[in-house]
């Protein structure tokens, strides 16, 4: 059995996912519109939270959260599931599946046959979608990956119920209801600039939004004296790995960010968003330019000049250029009724 | 970023199915979804994490080697495990998992044990009890 599943490849898991979803039940949503209606651009540098014995941090809001926020602003309904029984997990699937519904779900991707095995860390929140199955074998839409892919009734098991932080426990989500989804109207849009814009300027802890770059600056510079040479490369490593790896890529999401604003100005005939829009550009440029320095600097050629010191004003500028996009934005958004 | 600076360093992704969807701007200044293999910073800092973890077994190899940790604790560390993960993929306790990474207690496992922490490393018990 196969739906008749148009699978687009996306430069997140989650919007793919949930735009891809929508586009089965004839509604055309682009990732970049997913994205910014889920208010998906973050900062965090979490020092209390750990990963591989590393500060953590984010460039993403806490996994779910773009898909609620989407999920509610475009009327979505949507049913949501979590087991404790393997075997029910897979029976309830193949039930759902077969009344010709796609389900999306929560998989760790560290026993994914098809990632590359340099990918294979212990990541609990990568987002698939089931949408079909030929005797035991389940074919998937993976948003990382070019074409629809397969898994075995075992392999998929063996995902779903993945162990480590934030185990998906069989996780799984499928559209209930697609008559009353709106498209992406102005008021949505609105409200999702606004709430990003919190997020990124109100939030008062020094750990999130543009101030947790800051945050992260000052502690980058001390990172050489406070645990010598190694683990500061290691942590600045796990930083780049964060802002550029799959699903959790920190320019990246600027960019697709920057893309959300353009079609915004669109809907919402706004045509200062776009000047907004390329301020984002250039902000996803900063970044990958703190990430190119970065990498020099564990790679260390021979005559190279970074200091953890650079790295740390490159991360201000990137700070002041946010904040005052993100301050123009909720000013422009506030007036925009 | 511009279409034509989207980067294209294959290393990583080379032999996958799995891709970036990069989005960069054309001449008109719009928006655009850009299939890209890869990008060398973030190569390297890949490259980096794997080889400490390789350069950190070297160091458990040595401990095992010494008599002091057990073959288990070089396993969990080159499968990028913690006692903690293995524990819940195998059911014995997280205490158990430590105990066992010491080389006097790892002598004591019963080969049901050893099995049963074997299929949770999806590894066979003659990797396990090596240094392979």
């Amino acid at each position: 059995m196969q739906l008749e599943f148009v699978h687009k490849p996306s430069g997140h898991c989650e919007n793919g996912v949930v735009s891809n979803l929508l586009r089965f039940y004839g509604k055309e949503v682009s990732e970049a519109m997913v994205f910014g209606l889920g208010s998906g651009l973050f900062f965090a540098h979490m020092p209390f939270i750990k990963l591989h014995g590393m500060a953590v941090t984010s460039f993403r809001p806490y996994p779910g959260e773009i898909f609620a926020r989407v999920v509610k602003l475009l009327n979505v309904k949507m049913k949501k599931y979590k087991f404790r029984d393997r075997e029910k997990a897979m029976k309830s699937l193949d039930e759902v599946l077969f009344t010709g519904t796609p389900v999306g779900m929560l998989v760790g991707v560290y026993h994914l046959p098809y990632f590359p095995k340099e990918y294979r860390f212990h990541f609990n929140a990568h987002n698939i979608c089931v949408i079909g199955k030929e005797g035991d074998v389940y074919t998937v839409s993976d948003p990382v990956v070019v074409d629809k892919c397969t898994l075995t009734a075992e392999e998929l098991k063996v995902v779903r119920f993945a162990s480590g932080t934030y185990p998906p426990r069989g996780r799984m989500y499928h559209i209930t209801d697609a008559t009353g989804i709106t498209q992406p109207n102005p008021g949505a849009i609105r409200s999702a600039i606004l709430r990003n814009c919190s997020r990124m300027i109100h939030i008062p802890l020094p750990m999130f939004g543009v101030d947790g770059i800051r945050y992260l600056a000052k502690r980058m510079r001390k990172w050489e004296q406070k645990m010598g040479k190694k683990k500061a490369a290691l942590n600045l490593a796990q930083v780049i790995r964060m802002n550029e790896e799959i699903g959790t890529g920190g320019a990246g999401f600027r960019f697709i960010y920057a893309a959300f604003l353009q079609e915004a100005a669109a809907v919402m005939n706004q045509p200062a968003l776009r000047d907004f829009s390329v301020q984002m550009t250039e902000a996803g440029d900063m970044w990958r330019d703190f990430s190119y320095n970065a990498a020099r600097m564990f790679k260390k050629r021979d005559g190279d000049t970074v200091s953890y010191d650079i790295l740390a004003v490159k991360l201000e500028r990137i700070a002041d250029k946010e904040e005052s996009i993100f301050r123009g934005l909720e000013k422009l958004m506030k007036n925009a009724r | 970023m511009k279409i034509k600076d989207v980067p294209q360093d294959g290393k990583i992704l080379t032999n996958s199915e799995v891709r970036d969807v990069c989005y960069a701007v054309d001449e008109n200044g719009d928006y655009k979804q850009v299939i890209s293999v890869g990008w060398d910073p973030k190569n390297e800092a890949i490259d980096y994490a794997w080889e400490t973890i390789r350069e950190e077994c070297e160091e458990i190899k040595k401990d095992v080697i010494a008599g002091k940790s057990s073959p288990l604790a070089y396993h969990i560390h080159k499968l990028v495990m913690t006692p903690e993960i293995l524990a819940s993929y195998s059911g014995f306790s997280k205490r158990e998992i430590k105990r066992w990474c010491e080389a006097k207690h790892f002598a004591k496992m019963s080969p049901g044990e050893l099995q049963r922490v074997a299929d949770a490393l999806r590894i066979d018990v003659k990797q396990l009890v090596s240094l392979d």
